[in-house]
């Protein structure tokens, strides 16, 4: 066996045993032990990554919940338990609920509240997505991670990602704020709920891909990339409700 | 000691009458116009935050900024205040429930060449013409026409467009739906992303210059001549790479990008003439075009 042949075998069976033929070449190629090596190295980090669960201090959750009770976007007496962050396939559950609140009448969204709900939610999928970008293995640890962080789309019960249930912990949806736009500005409220049509489908379309191809990280990266711009226009679209306030 | 002023404006019925029909372009049926000057030193910044119109910016030689503001609602206001050399320039308006045509308000800005601009806005139309400071512009759907600016361009919309004809310095834009198209420009460091947008790049790579062009769908177009010397790495995920240009083998022994065996990525990876600019253009399922220059 060549070392062409080792990379091949290694890339396509990347977990799998290695054939009597690889196991000879590992004993005569210095280059191949490395590379052996090092995917071994890899793959034991991202089996102690997959093991850790991204969980921030109760005391966020606790200032988070006691600010949305104080501007009366929750009420109730259920606790926060988990995100649902994965619900967001093909919809805009996640950025929904976050945005809070189902009555006409209530109170403008706090800038403060609601944007530090999307840092700390924007902020943890990234990092969730950036730790597993270096897992290059596709045994069932990939595939776990995969399921945490974009579970299927049929799947209507609590994905434990973050540890907070948005859905639990606050009503709402977009009207809310776009309830909020300086003068009831129908064009631009129409406009963010056409380009939220706009991130809403390439999010699906690549989590769509990253079912078909889940050891991809261009794919993977791609929807980062679509979250970050969901925050990007979440963002724009709370900003646009406090502008008249300043 | 700065000078702080603060205008609320309402010009009397019969000038603005008069300006109405001598400047407007008839769109109002009653115009009320506002005019500012300011005095400033070295490079003055000047904010401007305006929901709704058409926003004009140039430059001139003097050392003054002025600003002349025309709405047609009466609710309108135009508020303007310097601190040294801040300007910043406000539309606000006194009915909340007023739609957004009633908000429209035209600004014609005239400013020293050197001057920062900070430019908010949500829908119309912003037009800058040879500034040569940093440029920050923040809107929903307002398109940005750029002409002969220079500096650090910081650009951000939802939807709408940016047109930059003959820019030099520096570009970091970022849309959901806008395009952006940059013709001639002289720009070293270049980073556009849109999300359904098309771009289009028809310019000089510059020796040492970054040009990052990203989309998820649409199409991603640049344009070289046979001069320009540049490593290429361009590739769609699931969409096409259409390449006239004659690249070889990276000349600088980089890894190309590697993607899963079952991937259908189209990719091109590869230097043209010397290599010394970096240019990498990435989409989802787009198109992307590396055209010859006619």
């Amino acid at each position: 066996m060549q070392c062409v042949q080792f990379d091949k075998t290694v890339e396509n069976e990347p977990d799998g045993p290695l054939p009597a033929d690889a196991i000879l070449h590992l004993e005569t190629c210095p280059d191949c032990r490395l590379l052996r090596s090092d995917l071994d190295v890899i793959r034991a980090a991202s089996r102690e990554w997959g093991a850790e669960e991204l969980v921030p201090p109760p005391a966020i959750w606790v200032a988070l919940r006691a600010q949305l009770e104080s501007e009366g976007l929750i009420h109730g007496p259920q606790v926060p338990t988990h995100v649902q962050l994965g619900d967001s396939v093909g919809g805009k559950s996640w950025l929904t609920a976050l945005l809070g609140g189902s009555g006409t009448s209530a109170p403008r969204l706090s800038l403060a509240g609601a944007g530090c709900l999307l840092l700390v939610a924007s902020a943890l999928l990234g990092l969730q997505l950036r730790m597993y970008s270096g897992n290059v293995s596709s045994n069932a640890s990939s595939g776990g991670v995969l399921a945490r962080v974009l579970p299927a789309a049929d799947s209507a019960s609590a994905s434990p990602l973050l540890g907070l249930d948005l859905h639990q912990t606050l009503e709402g949806d977009m009207e809310r704020v776009m309830a909020s736009l300086p003068g009831q500005n129908a064009s631009l409220a129409m406009s963010l709920e056409e380009n939220l049509g706009i991130v809403d489908h390439l999010i699906a379309a690549c989590e769509k891909s990253m079912r078909e191809q889940p050891d991809n990280p261009a794919v993977r990266q791609y929807l980062y990339g679509a979250y970050q711009q969901k925050a990007v226009l979440l963002a724009t679209a709370i900003d646009r409700t406090t502008l008249e306030d300043r | 000691m700065n000078a702080r002023t603060i205008t609320v404006n309402c010009v009397s019925a019969a000038g603005a009458t008069m300006a109405a029909f001598l400047l407007s372009t008839g769109a109002y049926a009653q115009t009320h116009r506002t005019e500012r000057h300011f005095a400033v030193e070295g490079k003055p910044v000047v904010t401007v935050q305006n929901p709704s119109g058409h926003i004009l910016v140039k430059a001139w030689d003097k050392h003054e900024v002025m600003v002349v503001g025309r709405f047609a609602a009466s609710s309108v206001e135009v508020d303007t205040e310097q601190v040294g050399n801040r300007i910043e320039v406000a539309t606000h308006v006194g009915d909340p429930h007023a739609s957004g045509g009633d908000t429209k308000t035209d600004y014609e800005i005239t400013v020293p060449t050197e001057t920062e601009l900070q430019v908010r806005t949500d829908s119309g139309n912003v037009t800058i013409d040879s500034v040569h400071g940093d440029v920050s512009f923040d809107s929903v759907t307002a398109d940005l026409a750029l002409q002969d600016v220079e500096g650090y361009l910081a650009i951000k919309t939802i939807g709408g467009s940016t047109i930059c004809t003959r820019c030099a310095g520096r570009m970091d834009a970022n849309s959901i739906s806008g395009n952006f198209q940059l013709i001639q420009p002289v720009m070293d460091n270049v980073r556009v992303q849109t999300s359904s947008g098309n771009i289009l790049f028809d310019g000089s790579f510059l020796s040492r210059g970054i040009y990052v062009l990203k989309n998820y769908s649409g199409t991603i177009e640049v344009r070289f001549s046979s001069n320009d010397s540049f490593d290429v790495n361009a590739s769609s995920l699931f969409g096409n790479v259409v390449n006239q240009a004659p690249v070889v083998p990276d000349r600088h022994q980089m890894r190309a990008p590697k993607y899963p065996p079952n991937g259908m990525a189209q990719s091109l990876f590869g230097s043209m003439n010397e290599g010394h600019a970096k240019v990498e253009l990435s989409s989802f399922s787009g198109t992307i075009k590396i055209l010859k220059r006619d």
